[in-house]
């Protein structure tokens, strides 16, 4: 390694001289070196020279279409009744926000939230021409390309454009998952997937030493693949077991909770872990995290119910716990899903594919409040969807400069306007 | 290859009526054992093929009925069946009405969640219709519902004529008064159709990048043999294409074609319950899709955190046999003898059996085919 300026080290040097962390209790291989002192002094050294802030996105995916009209329920218009026979009674029992919208009934923590001034509702989020396929609008959303013609993730060329060059896995890291979602997927960007921490380590006492030895300049399409998912591994692992010493949840994560259909996803496990990611100070950056079983065809009413509770539950948990450490300022907590659903009810008491709904913004950096135009119930779309008011990107170019503090254009391709719900400071 | 029909059956769990409650856990192992046991193994991989292109899973279809079990059964018995008759019985499938809302679909009311699947993610694929189609196709669809109590022992859908909606609609350029085999028919009349199953199964047993001649020339014949999926996968594998350098190892083996495959080297026969355990970890929960677009593939199976599992359900599996086989020419039965040096260098330095498996079955080489 000699004189090697660390900090100028991307992922591939470290592939190519073979660097690999984690070798400890197991005994170095030949020609491995253990450095994760180095390596961390080169990550805040990135940090000194203004490459990094201490800025967190947290990017929560709400998977399937999560209906608007359940979640920011409008309270006064006389339409939702008439479209919404059997879910319109959700505006009854309503939190209300002001006098013409509430939260869904299960979103207390959110709502607390909301009264701290911390909480922002874009309404009407979505883009031109809606596309009701959940695959194709969930590329659209995730490459930030209503055209798809882009292939990588927005999130994915963020972490190239801006962080790769610390060559540190855990940098972009979708939590709670074990595989890499669309949005952080860029072939340049350094990712973890980490599906639950305490399950994230080599069984076997020789397997990290040998998968070492094996994946070293395998040839082949996926050659690169493999190799940096392994390294990314061994990294991430050592990383982990720093971030685990580092911290202690403050807050109470509960992943029981009572779905109508059983989910797949542990969304408050998701979140402590990205918690503890943040909080040990181990170098994150951006983070993903996925609750699906938004594609409410039918039962809607129980469904969204229970789904926004858990939701609502495991974010404020997550809050609670950046805050007891002081970070709450520092980490942005978003909302997305691949489209709301259709303005009227279908007669199971659920709902079809849609078009534009509310996203939230959360978190103490966060100027709360009501953001763009709220669709009109009275002006649908030919197929009965709400109009978009507010482009997603427009939501994604703040996030990007206001938030990360990173050039968005170099990532969405061009400027949009600005939806200022980010407090600059 | 055998006929599907003359297929082997595991033994099935005795079922008598729709209202018979099952256990997913044991579900999945009696599945996961009949991998690795059935001396028709090809037939287990292409009802893992259809289970996934005509998914359901089981949290929303539920466990208080025999639906998802009879729907696999269904892909057993028809694995290398026409695609008409595969259309025919999914629509109706207990477990599809359910999955997608068809029961819940009527005439007056209809729900868009199965005609749009049925068009974008079964047949055709998306871009080869419009919105209006899907609407379309939804109204011509309503009228299936579940089986009520007083009929336990009905295995499909039940077609009522008073849900159905009975006006004309126009479907992909026809107008008139479609029934079920109607839109079926009028969806394997389109160009489209051929093509996407053809592209599906490709990029499943072939090649990820299938060039568009490729799939045009077996989407011909595939269509002219009236969609006999038989005869098309005895076209793909006597093609060219599918011993061509280009395509060896082009793909990477999902995670239940990867551990089935390691036990049947390992000839390992109790490793349900293991592979179980993975497959969720390893993001192949069978029953379990991750969507309704069934299971991701190539690129996306691998992550540092599935790398990381394939190689611990490795350990796992060698741990659960006291003794294994010889692996002394494991890495020519089973990686073809065309190895990495990664791999060459920790085979080198196995020193024991044991060590050599994990350097097999861990390599590259073996994710891949």
């Amino acid at each position: 390694m000699g004189t090697t300026d660390l900090s100028r080290l991307s992922r591939r040097d470290f592939l190519k001289n073979g660097f690999v962390f984690g070798a400890g209790a197991a005994g170095l291989a030949a020609g491995y070196a253990a450095v994760p002192d180095v390596f961390a002094r080169a990550v805040y050294g990135g940090k000194r020279d203004g490459v990094m802030n201490d800025r967190v996105l947290v990017m929560i995916q709400l998977a399937g279409g999560a209906d608007g009209l359940q979640t920011v329920i409008p309270l006064q218009d006389p339409k939702l009744r008439a479209l919404r026979p059997q879910l319109s009674q959700a505006a009854g029992t309503a939190l209300p926000l002001d006098q013409n919208f509430g939260l869904n009934r299960s979103m207390r923590g959110i709502k607390t939230l909301w009264d701290q001034g911390k909480v922002a509702i874009v309404h009407g989020v979505g883009y031109p021409q809606p596309n009701y396929s959940h695959f194709d609008s969930i590329r659209i959303w995730e490459t930030g390309d209503p055209m798809r013609r882009q292939q990588d993730g927005w999130l994915g060329k963020t972490i190239v454009a801006n962080y790769d060059s610390q060559g540190h896995p855990l940098v972009g890291c979708a939590c709670g998952s074990s595989e890499v979602p669309g949005a952080l997927r860029d072939l340049d960007a350094t990712l973890s997937v980490v599906n639950g921490q305490n399950t994230f380590k080599f069984n076997g006492t020789d397997a990290e030493r040998a998968m070492g030895v094996i994946y070293n300049g395998t040839p082949g399409i996926y050659g690169a693949l493999f190799d940096t998912s392994v390294f990314s591994a061994r990294d991430t692992m050592a990383r982990l077991r720093m971030a685990r010493e580092k911290y202690t949840p403050r807050a109470a994560y509960n992943d029981n909770v009572n779905l109508v259909y059983s989910s797949r996803n542990q969304l408050a496990s998701a979140l402590q872990l990205a918690a503890q990611l943040i909080i040990s100070g181990v170098g994150a950056k951006i983070l993903h995290v996925t609750l699906g079983g938004f594609d409410t065809h039918d039962q809607q009413m129980a469904r969204v119910d229970s789904l926004m509770g858990y939701v609502d539950g495991a974010i404020s948990a997550f809050h609670t716990d950046l805050a007891a450490y002081g970070m709450a300022d520092r980490v942005l907590i978003a909302t997305w899903s691949e489209f709301g659903r259709r303005a009227a009810e279908t007669a199971n008491g659920g709902t079809d594919h849609g078009a534009a709904a509310p996203m939230f913004l959360i978190g103490d950096g966060v100027k709360g409040g009501f953001y763009g135009e709220a669709p009109s119930l009275s002006a649908l779309d030919r197929g009965g969807s709400l109009k978009y008011t507010v482009d997603f990107r427009q939501v994604y170019q703040e996030i990007l400069e206001s938030h990360l503090k990173v050039d968005a254009q170099e990532v969405l391709g061009k400027p949009f306007e600005r939806i200022a719900a980010i407090r600059s400071a | 290859m055998g006929v599907a029909a003359a297929s082997a059956s595991p033994s099935a769990p005795a079922v008598i009526t729709n209202t018979t409650s099952i256990n997913i856990g044991n579900l999945q192992s009696w599945w996961l054992d009949w991998m690795t046991k059935s001396p028709t193994p090809f037939a287990e991989r292409m009802t893992l093929f259809w289970h996934g292109h005509f998914t359901s899973d089981y949290r929303k279809v539920g466990t208080n009925s025999p639906a998802i079990y009879w729907q696999n059964l269904t892909w057993r018995r028809m694995a290398l069946g026409d695609l008409k008759s595969m259309l025919l019985r999914v629509t109706p499938d207990l477990a599809m009405l359910r999955y997608l809302d068809l029961a819940a679909s009527t005439g007056r009311a209809p729900n868009e969640n199965y005609a749009r699947e049925l068009l974008e993610l079964f047949t055709m694929g998306v871009g080869n219709y419009t919105e209006d189609d899907v609407k379309a196709a939804a109204k011509a669809l309503a009228g299936w519902r579940l089986p009520m109590r007083t009929e336990p022992t009905a295995q499909t859908g039940i077609f009522d004529t008073r849900r159905a909606y009975a006006a004309p609609v126009t479907f992909l350029g026809k107008t008139g008064t479609f029934n079920t085999e109607g839109v079926i028919d009028t969806i394997l009349a389109q160009d489209a159709t051929a093509s996407f199953i053809v592209r599906d199964l490709v990029t499943s047993f072939v090649t990820p990048s299938p060039s568009d001649a490729y799939v045009a020339r077996l989407a011909d014949r595939f269509r002219r043999s009236r969609y006999d999926t038989k005869q098309l996968m005895r076209d793909i594998f006597t093609s060219p294409e599918f011993v061509a350098p280009e395509t060896f190892r082009s793909l990477i083996k999902s995670p239940t074609d990867f551990m089935v495959s390691a036990a049947k080297a390992l000839g390992a026969t109790n490793l349900s319950g293991t592979i179980r355990q993975y497959g969720s970890t390893l993001g192949q929960n069978m029953f379990d899709p991750p969507s309704v677009a069934g299971w991701g593939d190539g690129a996306s199976w691998i992550s540092s955190n599935t790398i990381l599992q394939r190689a611990n359900f490795v350990t796992a599996a060698l741990g659960t046999m006291r003794t294994t086989p010889s692996a002394a020419r494991a890495h020519e039965r089973h990686l073809d003898s065309v190895l990495a040096q990664g791999t060459v260098n920790e085979l080198n330095l196995a020193r024991d059996d044991r060590s050599r498996w994990f350097a097999v079955f861990a390599s590259p080489e073996f994710q891949l085919k």
